[in-house]
């Protein structure tokens, strides 16, 4: 049987917490900046931001959202549905799945006819089991929190008001699960972003995409 | 974090914590500082823009009212880990918190280089000094700033700005709800977290009278604000 857990660390390499060597490493490597005559020659930027905003772009940004809070609101609805959850875990997955619908809602108000339909997901083990729902559930606030980052400089400034004020719960969601879980819940003092790609890919890595 | 001494990026012109500040320092300050944030693409993104002298003047304000709130935060932390009155949870949680309050007052003054406001001088009034206290002034500052810094986003016209922002605003949100969880109250208030103007934030801090300066009349003299 196809194993779901998504304990791996991989989909949360860019927002875990990174040693100055390692990101140094990453960086020389060929990354974002270079040295020259110790003076950084630094990449233009976000690879996202300074996208022309328009409205065909806001809307292929909040539909990518949306297959995110699609995501988050059938992984919380299918955990409760199985009464895999008790004391904490069951608390945040309430809570939680209740904004995460409303997240839904909004993004498809915002797009109307042109929101995406719904996928459907296979979470196996990781909303059945509260150890692998744990894991699974920091991971996808985190690629959650890190996506709107990435995406936030290329909406209208209309509807980056909206995304900031997502993100921001996304990044409370991420770290009361991780204080749960016994992990640091502010491991930066400044979150990293992830592309679409990124996310994409970590998604995809999640296997509960169906 | 990363030790950033004297000795490794030179002793001239220092400044809070040892970190260069002087204008001829800015982009090597920036480059360090984003290696020791380690957040990558959006930092130096930002220092790339500060760099190129990308932003409008009410984006300066805007950053500066930023400065402002976040050394009143740094502060606040450091007096009650200094006073001793908090208990070893609290301690640990307050230093993590406090670090990040100080890596902002950072980011926004290599940002800012030469128009950075200078440190006003805070009073905390006991606050610091008893754990109950200060636990639940620091819920309400961390819900503060997520406020602030989310009532910000129209205000930002540069993309670097705007990606920043973003980075700054989840990090804010995740000091929140962490404290909140500390004090045993829900994390999230509810689906969408509430902007505030910097009008609002202004009274707000006027009305703790932490600052010797009324923030109200500090925001009103610097040209332009949304209010």
């Amino acid at each position: 049987m196809r194993h779901r857990s998504a304990s791996s660390a991989r989909a949360t390499n860019q927002a875990a917490s990174v040693t100055r060597a390692e990101f140094l490493g990453k960086v020389l490597a060929g990354g974002g900046v270079l040295l020259v005559g110790g003076l950084p020659i630094l990449s233009r930027g976000p690879r996202s931001a300074g996208a022309v905003q328009s409205p065909r772009m806001d809307k292929e940004i909040l539909n990518f959202a949306l297959l995110l809070e699609y995501l988050e609101d059938a992984f919380y609805r299918d955990a409760l549905e199985n009464g895999a959850l008790s004391g904490q875990l069951l608390r945040f997955a309430e809570e939680v799945g209740r904004h995460e619908a409303a997240h839904v809602e909004l993004l498809r108000d915002a797009l109307g006819s042109d929101a995406r339909a719904r996928p459907t997901f296979d979470f196996g083990n990781a909303t059945a089991d509260p150890q692998e729902f744990s894991s699974s559930a920091v991971i996808i606030e985190e690629t959650g929190t890190a996506a709107y980052i990435g995406q936030g400089a290329n909406l209208s400034s209309a509807m980056a008001v909206t995304a900031g004020r997502i993100a921001s719960v996304e990044a409370r969601h991420t770290a009361w699960i991780r204080d749960i879980a016994g992990r640091e819940p502010a491991p930066h003092a400044a979150d990293p972003s992830m592309t679409k790609r990124e996310v994409t890919a970590a998604i995809r890595r999640t296997g509960f995409l169906t | 974090m990363e030790d950033l001494s004297h000795e490794k990026v030179g002793a001239e012109d220092v400044g809070e914590r040892g970190f260069p500040s002087g204008p001829a320092n800015r982009s090597r300050a920036a480059f360090l500082l984003s290696a020791a944030l380690g957040s990558g693409a959006v930092l130096t993104g930002l220092a790339s823009a500060a760099q190129e002298a990308e932003f409008e003047p009410h984006e300066i304000d805007v950053l500066n009212f930023d400065l402002t709130f976040e050394y009143l935060q740094a502060g606040f932390y450091d007096e009650a880990l200094r006073f001793g009155a908090l208990g070893g949870e609290a301690t640990r949680w307050a230093s993590v918190i406090g670090a990040h309050e100080h890596a902002h007052v950072d980011i926004l003054r290599t940002v800012l280089g030469p128009r950075a406001v200078k440190k006003p001088f805070f009073d905390y009034r006991g606050v610091t000094e008893n754990e109950d206290a200060f636990t639940k002034t620091a819920v309400a500052m961390e819900d503060l700033t997520t406020a602030l810094l989310t009532g910000q986003v129209h205000d930002f016209r540069t993309p670097a700005l705007v990606s920043a922002l973003f980075s700054l605003i989840t990090v804010e949100a995740r000091h929140a709800a962490w404290v909140r969880n500390v004090v045993g109250v829900l994390p999230i208030a509810a689906p969408l977290d509430e902007p505030k103007s910097l009008k609002e934030v202004a009274e707000v801090i006027g009305s703790t009278r932490f600052m010797k300066e009324n923030p109200i009349t500090w925001a009103k003299t610097a040209p332009r604000f949304t209010g």
